[in-house]
């Protein structure tokens, strides 16, 4: 029989059923991963049983051959704090801010039983999860930690008392790309030492292959397939399953068709945006220095870089909504000035799409408004039957109809506003779009069709693109090129197929391996 | 007075480190007001009664509030045709009452109103430019926040005479500090946001940006602590009514009836309770609403 | 840091509004003789440039001197102020404390009980107390507890304490209110942080993790309110000082101000700026105590 065994559960809140039908088992040193959009109900899944949700689990759920369901009080607690540890999302905010690193340490050991660690222990504890300085951690308050370190002491807490059920939710999600790589080879390590049962919450196919066992696929509150990691990703069944595997950017996938690239387009010359420190004192943050690249027509270039790493910065400077302190940008040639000195002409030659696309729309402006706004200042010569006629044309170009015209953003799914986003981004006949990690927010079979429309545009109008990503899997589907930026230097750069090959930059390999 | 930003420390701290201790306000879109049942604005009703009768009694009664019944000096209720009885030198109380919420209410939404342009106008000012103007701005706001504020305006009542506009300027003017903090904070927080950058890459002017862009955004935040800063204002001006430093006779405010009713107490228990009661009522569904709002919007 | 320059600021406003205004303190009922007020004015250092008023008079306030009453004028506005400020800070100091108390059980026992009716009624309740100014909840106590039921002395500082129950009520009544709403909106918050989840995970009990855990977090808001909160009492010290007949402070800010009693008032607002400057300074020790976040700047 396995560690953990849930039978035939359903979930419910407010008597609203959540979740169905599902079967999940977890054996001892392995790991079962379970792999969903957002709203699939993994989340919900993994927490009900142990009353961390506000849902209410139905069926049968054995935990080292306790009933969950139904149990008392005391056999609740013993399965929730002894036998079980959780590791979440978000390290930023998972641990107590005014308790110190140490306190809280203490606080999950002395779930096994009542007896005190020394510091001595502890500290060992800090050092198992690779944490440097450990001594001095354990008086620390979180917020001195950095992301990375945090879900290390998060990890560490999780263990502490020696459970023998993991589970992570999402334990890598909210780190900077460069760190996943590290905390799931920890993770890995930690179920092999301690012949841990670990279960795996993610949106991301990709990010499981590799570390798990087992894999279930759930949609909609459903699984769909479950099955043995490699058989599934090897052979999926199910048509959900193959749609997302198509989905799910990979460096293994055979390379693109990208279309022919023309002649030199933009330029940038020693770009250095720097930041005065915020407040009274003295200090700069040098976001981006000496950023030297070139792009030509019809080429599509990848920034990449971790969180910070100043890649956004240099795509602002560039399409002219954030600052430049020095260097120079030239269009063909010509110089284009900072930020609000450049010409409506100017503007016109290069449109942003941003990360988050409800935040992108104006929630007070109806679509046809929205897509409008470029044309009523980049185009003041249009008569406004033709400017009507265009908006339903951009509409149509990225795959939404003359009935979202009226529609408000509050009432579009993140896909469709996304895609609103782009009709607005390239309303004005733009040559160069800038992409903030524009599939980044998006569930990965919608991220997916948003590329799919990107490199349909990239062709179809001859248009340059920037993409700021992260994620160079997805990047390798519509670029060209890639340029890699660390702390604000470009520490790589070079034909895309290349550089995935032989990187030579640690932060390329990094990234490369999170991918 | 709910809801406001802890002070930065004088170390300070800029805009941008939000993890911290600015607890800005996410802007939310504004939704629509609709469909929210009568029954659940009760306050509100109660508040819009209330200025109706203060607006019609005084038309309909057959004395008016500064006339004197010489026959009937502390009447009890209901005697003839004084529904409340009169005061202690025979003044019917109702059309005082209504004359007082009149003054009452009239000097609170001017005041709320100059509360509501000058936090808007510095507010805005403040998280639009941002940087060290920002910065400066706001410690100014904080500084004045830390003010005996209430005792300059009673040091300016007294010095410069007890007029009515002065009443509603200088509560206005100290009112407006909470009003600044919650705008600067949305302006702040919209700045950043994409569409805000999408607007200016598609060449939208500044000023544009921000008459269509961050106003419409910040308009239902604003109104509900406009609702929130009424309540506020009716308490000072009875307070200043209250220590003679309010409105002049023969003008009467809920403040200055509160006032008389207190020096009258032991005799006409009555001429305390009124005024004190609706002066209350006034305050607890000004709030309630006000709240709501509030709750509704960020 | 910026407490001293604040205060200074305070002072000269204050300064430069009394002086700039029209009329003096010797303008009674009859107007005296030329000479006499002559005399008066240069016995008081008046007829200097305000300039130098000003700085004479900062000078001697460092040196704890606020100079002599101009209109009891047999005292010192230092005997007047150290007749009148421990009255004025027993109201204070109980009044918030009582308002802390009383708001933060009110707020956590709410909390608790999220959604039901008991959090509803106090939720309620706090809104009323809220809406409920000192000038009209001193006089209606002293009417039913003083005058009706005759539990309590309406006026003066009578035996004992029982003089002091109604004003400090009358004060503490809006800010416990104000404190209630406060840390119910911050234990709502904070409970529903990630940070609660991990110590559920960790199968604490629900009273541990709101008291170790949620707690100190959702009083950040409250810290907050003390600033604004000292200043309302300092207001609220005024009317109950009134309506009570206590000889506090309040009584002879309001007195001195009518009377133009220009080293009286001045020396009661920079004594009131200076405790509030001081409860604010404490409110940010608090902060760091309760969020160790804010001790960095």
């Amino acid at each position: 029989m396995s560690l953990y065994e849930i039978r035939d559960m359903a979930i419910q809140i407010d008597g609203k059923r959540l979740v169905e039908g599902v079967n999940i088992s977890v054996e001892a040193g392995k790991c079962t991963a379970i792999i969903g959009a957002s709203g699939s109900g993994k989340s919900l899944s993994c927490l009900t049983p142990f009353g961390l949700t506000p849902g209410e689990a139905l069926g049968s759920i054995k935990l080292d051959g306790i009933e969950l369901i139904g149990a008392d009080a005391h056999q609740m607690h013993k399965a929730r704090s002894r036998l079980t540890g959780f590791v979440f999302q978000q390290p930023l905010t998972a641990l107590t801010p005014h308790l110190t690193i140490g306190a809280q340490l203490q606080e999950a050991a002395a779930q096994a039983g009542p007896s005190r660690l020394s510091r001595h222990e502890l500290v060992q504890k800090l050092e198992r999860v690779g944490l440097s300085r450990a001594d001095e951690r354990l008086d620390q308050f979180p917020h001195r930690l950095s992301g990375g370190e945090r879900q290390r002491v998060m990890i560490a807490a999780a263990i502490a008392h020696r459970p023998k059920l993991l589970i992570a939710d999402e334990p890598t999600s909210a780190l900077d790309a460069s760190l996943r790589g590290e905390i799931m080879a920890l993770l890995d390590e930690l179920r092999a030492e301690q012949g841990l049962a670990m279960l795996l919450v993610s949106h991301d196919l990709a990010s499981v292959e590799g570390h798990s066992d087992d894999l279930i696929v759930m949609d909609q509150g459903r699984v769909v397939e479950s099955g043995s990691t490699a058989d599934i990703i090897a052979n999926p069944q199910e048509d959900y399953t193959k749609r997302l595997m198509a989905a799910t950017p990979r460096l293994t996938e055979p390379a693109p068709d990208l279309p022919a690239v023309g002649n030199m387009l933009m330029e940038t010359e020693a770009v250095t945006v720097i930041f005065p420190r915020p407040g009274w004192r003295r200090g700069k943050i040098e976001a981006v220095v000496d950023a030297s690249l070139t792009l030509s027509e019809g080429e599509a270039v990848a920034i990449v870089g971790g969180s910070g790493s100043g890649k956004s910065t240099l795509g602002r400077a560039i399409a002219g909504i954030g600052p430049l302190t020095s260097g120079t940008i030239n269009w063909q040639g010509e110089v284009l000035p900072e930020r609000r000195a450049r010409s409506l002409a100017m503007r016109r030659l290069i449109q942003p799409v941003f990360q988050d696309p409800v935040a992108s729309l104006d929630p007070q402006w109806r679509v046809s408004d929205i897509v409008a706004e470029p044309l009523k200042n980049l185009r003041p010569d249009l008569l406004r039957a033709d400017r009507d006629g265009m908006v339903e044309k951009a509409l149509d170009d990225v795959g939404l109809g003359a009935e979202y015209l009226e529609r408000v953003p509050t009432s579009l799914s993140g896909g469709q506003a996304q895609r609103v986003a782009i009709a607005r981004a390239i309303i004005a006949g733009p040559q160069l779009l800038v992409l903030d990690e524009a599939t980044s927010a998006l569930d990965p079979l919608v991220g997916s069709s948003i590329l799919q429309l990107l490199a349909q545009l990239q062709r179809a109008n001859g248009l340059t693109i920037i993409f700021i990503t992260h994620d160079i899997a997805s990047a390798r589907r519509l670029c060209h090129r890639i340029v890699v930026l660390d702390e604000g230097r470009i520490v790589e750069m070079g034909d895309m197929a290349a550089v995935i090959e032989h990187p030579n930059a640690d932060t390329t390999k990094r990234l490369i391996a999170a991918s | 007075m709910s809801g406001q930003k802890p002070h930065p420390s004088p170390s300070g701290e800029g805009p941008g480190v939000g993890q911290s201790k600015t607890v800005s306000h996410s802007p939310t879109p504004t939704p629509p007001l609709k469909g929210r049942g009568y029954s659940k604005h009760w306050p509100l009703w109660v508040v819009l009664v209330l200025i109706a009768l203060a607006l019609v009694l005084p038309a309909l009664l057959p004395w008016t509030y500064d006339q004197i019944d010489w026959d009937a000096v502390r009447a009890p209720a209901f005697s003839g045709s004084h529904i409340f009885g009169t005061d202690e030198i025979g003044r019917d109380r109702l059309a005082r009452l209504a004359a007082g919420t009149r003054v009452t209410l009239m000097v609170a939404i001017a005041a709320a109103l100059v509360s509501l342009v000058v936090g808007i106008a510095w507010g805005a000012t403040a998280g639009w430019v941002g940087g060290k103007v920002d910065e400066a701005m706001m410690r100014f706001v904080d500084a004045l926040y830390a003010l005996p504020f209430m005792f300059i305006v009673i040091l300016l009542m007294v010095i410069f005479g007890r007029s009515i506009l002065l009443v509603f300027v200088g509560i206005g003017l100290v009112e407006w500090l909470t009003m600044a903090r919650v705008v600067r904070g949305q302006v702040m927080a919209l700045k950043e946001r994409p569409f805000i950058l999408a607007a200016e890459a598609a060449g939208t002017p500044p000023l544009t940006i921000i008459l269509k862009h961050v106003l419409p955004n910040i308009a239902g935040v604003a109104l509900a602590y406009l609702m929130l800063t009424v309540p506020q204002v009716v308490m000072v001006e009875s307070f200043l009514s209250f220590l003679g430093l309010g409105v002049q006779e023969p003008l009467t405010s809920l403040g200055i009836l509160v006032k008389e009713g207190a020096d009258d107490m032991d005799m006409t228990p009555l001429g305390l309770l009124l005024p004190g009661g609706l002066l209350v009522l006034l305050l607890v569904c000004l709030t309630i609403e006000g709240e709501r709002l509030r709750d509704i919007y960020s | 840091m910026t407490a001293i320059p604040t205060l200074l600021a305070i002072i000269l406003a204050s300064f430069f509004l009394m002086r700039l205004a029209p009329g003096g303190p010797f303008d009674g009922e009859r107007p005296l003789p030329p000479e006499t007020q002559a005399a008066l004015q240069t016995a008081y250092g008046l007829d200097k440039p305000l300039w130098e008023q000003a700085w004479l008079y900062v000078s001697r306030l460092v040196q704890g001197d606020f100079g002599p009453s101009l209109v009891y004028r047999d005292f010192t506005v230092s005997e007047l102020v150290a007749q009148g400020l421990p009255i004025s800070l027993t109201l204070g100091g109980l009044a918030i404390t009582l308002a802390l108390l009383i708001g933060i059980s009110a707020g956590l026992f709410a909390a608790v009980r999220a959604g039901k009716a008991a959090d509803k009624t106090i939720m309620m309740l706090a809104t009323v107390a809220t809406a409920l100014p000192t000038f009209v909840t001193g006089p209606a106590l002293a009417l039913l507890l003083g005058l009706w039921l005759g539990l309590l002395p309406v006026s003066g500082r009578g035996e004992g304490w029982s003089w002091l129950i109604m004003p400090v009520v009358a004060l503490a009544l809006p800010v416990s209110g104000a404190i209630a709403k406060l840390t119910r909106a911050g234990l709502a918050t904070v409970l529903k942080q990630d940070h609660i989840r991990t110590a559920r995970a960790r199968g604490l009990s629900e009273t541990k993790i709101l008291f170790k855990h949620g707690l100190r977090p959702a009083l950040v808001p409250v810290a907050s309110y003390l600033g604004p909160a000292a200043a309302g009492l300092l207001t609220g010290a005024v009317v109950v000082e009134t309506v009570f007949g206590l000889p506090g402070l309040g009584r002879y800010f309001v007195q001195g101000a009518l009377n133009r009693d220009y080293p009286l008032v001045l020396g009661v607002v920079t004594l009131y700026a200076a405790l509030i400057i001081l409860f604010n300074l404490f409110a940010d020790l608090i902060y760091g105590w309760l969020d160790p976040r804010m001790r960095e700047g």
